[in-house]
């Protein structure tokens, strides 16, 4: 997606600023994972990588909550919590799945106890990949579905303003 | 604390000495198994263990001796320092009970919970047998680490 | 705080209302007013049938996926199953393998136990703690990529041995990583110990004696805060840890205190055994070959995992797959202490003795539910229930 240094730039600046403004609230799950991929999103929030400067915060609700973080390959416990949790948050609503788990199960797909993914259980928007991912590519999957959300005009609008 | 010569020494002692049968083996140098000839065995068994300052439960293991067997076998691992003494315990697959041994060593409430729910042993004496790592919602008398349990699919 | 009408709960659900504490799990806890009366454990959140799928699978994918069971402590995992796959294989791992593995193992326990810090900081209300913890822990992780190239599930066990070295430029990383961590430990240490704020939190709470502490099964930093002597390096010295001998951390107060002094103390601990392994790595291969099929036996794996003992018991049918893989985590026993220990305990010291015993949740997997001994039930998070701490001590002025 990315095509050179400058659109880079410039996108990540139209985001911020239109995040800024719009504040979008996370909320996390882990529905069964071994943690590894939580400790990097809680890293996210630690000053190395500082998710906030992006004007995102992590938040304990979900009544309040844009956009749901979630980890893990669904354990059927989890199962109902992770269902309530969607349908406690206001539309819009977007759901991030991070994680090999989170995509398909992961090394535990198959398992008895196991759905074998968020997207078995409620809709995902963005897929972050790995095991875990760092907490750069969970930024990175966080602010390309924020940036997807962005209304063209105000971005433009935004964009010229930030250049004037 | 008994060093490893002495722990098994004292374990062969007391199972060699026990008023009922017993069969030991040393499987690895610093293992001793203990196989009991019945379940009510057990818990005067572990008393004994616990009198000569060797009780410290790590583990509670169970196997599936297959359908075919009919039996199921219960391992109850002590672990005095370096030593590993294993209490074999077998039982029928139909029927298996045990008595619980939360009266002596309270931390074996979870070993036990997790043993019933995932081979069907009934524990004596258990206090909150309610699943501890099974669903809510998970059917009744299936055994996941049964030999003839099937995965229950994706729900 | 009083109730009589209705019963109150406090449920807490999974992770999302509290950050640091990630992790799903179920205790069901009876108070009378503010005092604890009872508790039950209801785990299974994350419970994801590992031991059944190992039966399936064959001993190297095995490997991957015992290091999955947590992300906190895969390495020891991994160095679990291999050791005992090893014994059974009758295989022997060069010495410089088992050194690398050990060197990884106490570099993790840096991790976990920095992780850790900043949690239980959390849950008592310093969240700066929190934050300069999980900063300073940073710098093991990157040395920890530097070698093994990745942050978490660092991935070094090969059935037979390890599959990354330590050069120079990684050996410069690690020291300098420790460089930097060991004064920032001893400030840990001041805070821990000398913080009035702290202090009320941990001092005199959550006390569990040395025979309660062997009668309830508690091991790792959890059992030597309550002086006993229990640690598997020690005991019963696996892998490398023969030829680096290292000193039991006790502490005989057995309260909250305790188990901070003793991480703390054991960081020290773990920053000169690196240090001298370091030093001293012997040469040679880094693998030993292993056969595809492992012979008919039982063996028992127990290491030290950073929460205290980890079991690990595998058989063997002769096949390329375990016949039984029984995996025994140190959170199990130690909850089971924390489910006796909170009785008695006000509801607002709840969080903080659950923290006290580091609790891994993933490799147990868990919940807290508080039913009142009279009235119906309300239902709290578990973010409640941390406040409802902070806000109890700090009405209480030192």
């Amino acid at each position: 997606m990315q095509t050179n240094g400058n659109s880079w730039q410039t996108a990540l600046s139209r985001l911020k600023t239109w995040a800024r403004v719009n504040s979008p609230w996370l909320v996390h799950f882990n529905s069964g994972s071994c943690n590894g991929c939580d400790i990097e999103i809680l890293a996210t929030l630690t000053p190395r990588y500082d998710l906030e400067r992006f004007g995102v915060k992590l938040k304990g609700s979900p009544r309040h909550a844009d956009v749901l973080v979630c980890t893990g390959p669904v354990t059927r416990q989890a199962r109902d919590r992770l269902v309530r949790i969607y349908q406690q948050m206001h539309e819009p609503k977007f759901v991030v799945a991070v994680g090999s788990c989170a995509l398909s199960g992961g090394a535990f797909r198959g398992c008895y106890n196991v759905m074998g993914g968020i997207d078995q259980v409620i809709p995902v928007n963005a897929y972050v990949p790995g095991c875990p991912p760092r907490p750069e590519a969970i930024i990175d999957g966080v602010v390309k579905l924020l940036g997807s959300l962005m209304p063209p005009k105000s971005a433009a609008a935004e964009a010229e303003h930030a250049h004037a | 604390m008994h060093t490893l010569e002495r722990a098994l020494a004292i374990a062969q002692e007391l199972a060699e000495g026990w008023t009922f049968k017993t069969e030991t083996s040393r499987p690895e140098p610093n293992r001793l198994d203990i196989a009991l000839a019945s379940p009510a065995d057990l818990v005067p068994f572990v008393v004994g263990l616990r009198v000569q300052r060797l009780g410290y439960l790590a583990a509670i293991t169970g196997l599936d001796l297959g359908p075919e067997k009919g039996e199921l076998e219960l391992l109850y691992h002590f672990c005095p320092g370096p030593a590993v003494i294993t209490l074999r315990v077998r039982l029928p697959r139909e029927g298996a009970q045990v008595d619980s041994l939360t009266a002596i060593i309270p931390s074996a409430e979870a070993s036990e919970r997790e043993l019933a729910e995932m081979f069907g042993v009934r524990i004596e004496g258990l206090r909150a047998p309610e699943h501890l790592y099974l669903p809510d919602d998970w059917p009744d008398r299936t055994y996941p680490l049964r030999k003839d349990f099937e995965s229950v699919g994706q729900a | 705080m009083v109730t009589r009408e209705p019963l109150e709960t406090f449920s807490v659900p999974i992770g999302p209302q509290h950050p640091a504490l990630k992790e799903p799990g179920h205790f069901l806890i009876s108070v009378d007013g503010e005092i604890v009366t009872d508790a039950v454990v209801r785990l299974g959140y994350a419970h994801r049938g590992i031991e059944k799928a190992a039966e399936g699978r064959n001993w190297v994918q095995n490997l991957y996926l015992v290091e999955r069971i947590c992300g906190i402590c895969s390495h020891i995992h991994a160095m679990a199953y291999s050791l005992a796959v090893e014994r059974l294989a009758g295989v022997e791992v060069p010495p410089r393998a088992q050194t690398i593995r050990v060197l990884v193992a106490e570099l993790e326990r840096i991790h976990s136990h920095l992780l850790w810090l900043g949690v239980a900081a959390h849950e008592a209300g310093f969240d700066t703690l929190f934050m300069y913890s999980w900063r300073d822990r940073e710098t093991i992780m990157d040395a920890l990529e530097g070698f093994t190239g990745n942050r978490v599930n660092y991935s070094a066990n090969l059935l037979g041995g390890v599959k990354c070295d330590v050069g120079a430029e990684q050996r410069t990383a690690i020291l300098k990583a420790l460089d930097y961590l060991e004064p920032r430990t001893h400030h840990y240490m001041d805070v821990v110990t000398s913080d009035a704020m702290y202090l009320q939190r941990t001092r005199g709470i959550g006390v569990m004696t040395r025979s309660q502490a062997e009668l309830m099964g508690a091991v790792g930093p959890t059992a030597r805060a309550s002086g006993v002597p229990r640690d598997v390096r020690v005991e019963a010295p696996y892998a490398a840890y023969g030829s680096y001998p290292l000193s039991m951390v006790l502490d005989n107060r057995g309260d909250l205190e305790a188990r901070f002094v003793v991480r703390l103390n054991e960081l020290f601990e773990c920053y000169r055994l690196v240090r001298e392994i370091l030093d001293t790595l012997p040469p040679g291969e880094l693998q030993a070959k292993m056969p595809r099929r492992v012979p008919e036996g039982e063996t028992i794996s127990r290491v030290e995992a950073p929460r205290g003992e980890l079991f690990y018991f595998i058989k063997s049918n002769g096949t390329d797959k375990p016949e039984r893989l029984k995996v025994r985590t140190p959170t199990v026993f130690n909850l089971m202490s924390v489910v006796k220990l909170v009785i008695g305990h006000q509801l607002a010291d709840v969080p903080m003795i659950l923290a006290g015993i580091d609790p891994c949740f993933s490799c147990n997997d868990r919940a807290i539910l508080v039913q009142p001994s009279r009235g119906s039930a309300s239902l709290w998070t578990w973010e409640q229930l941390r406040r409802h701490g902070i806000e109890v001590y700090h009405g209480r002025r030192p």
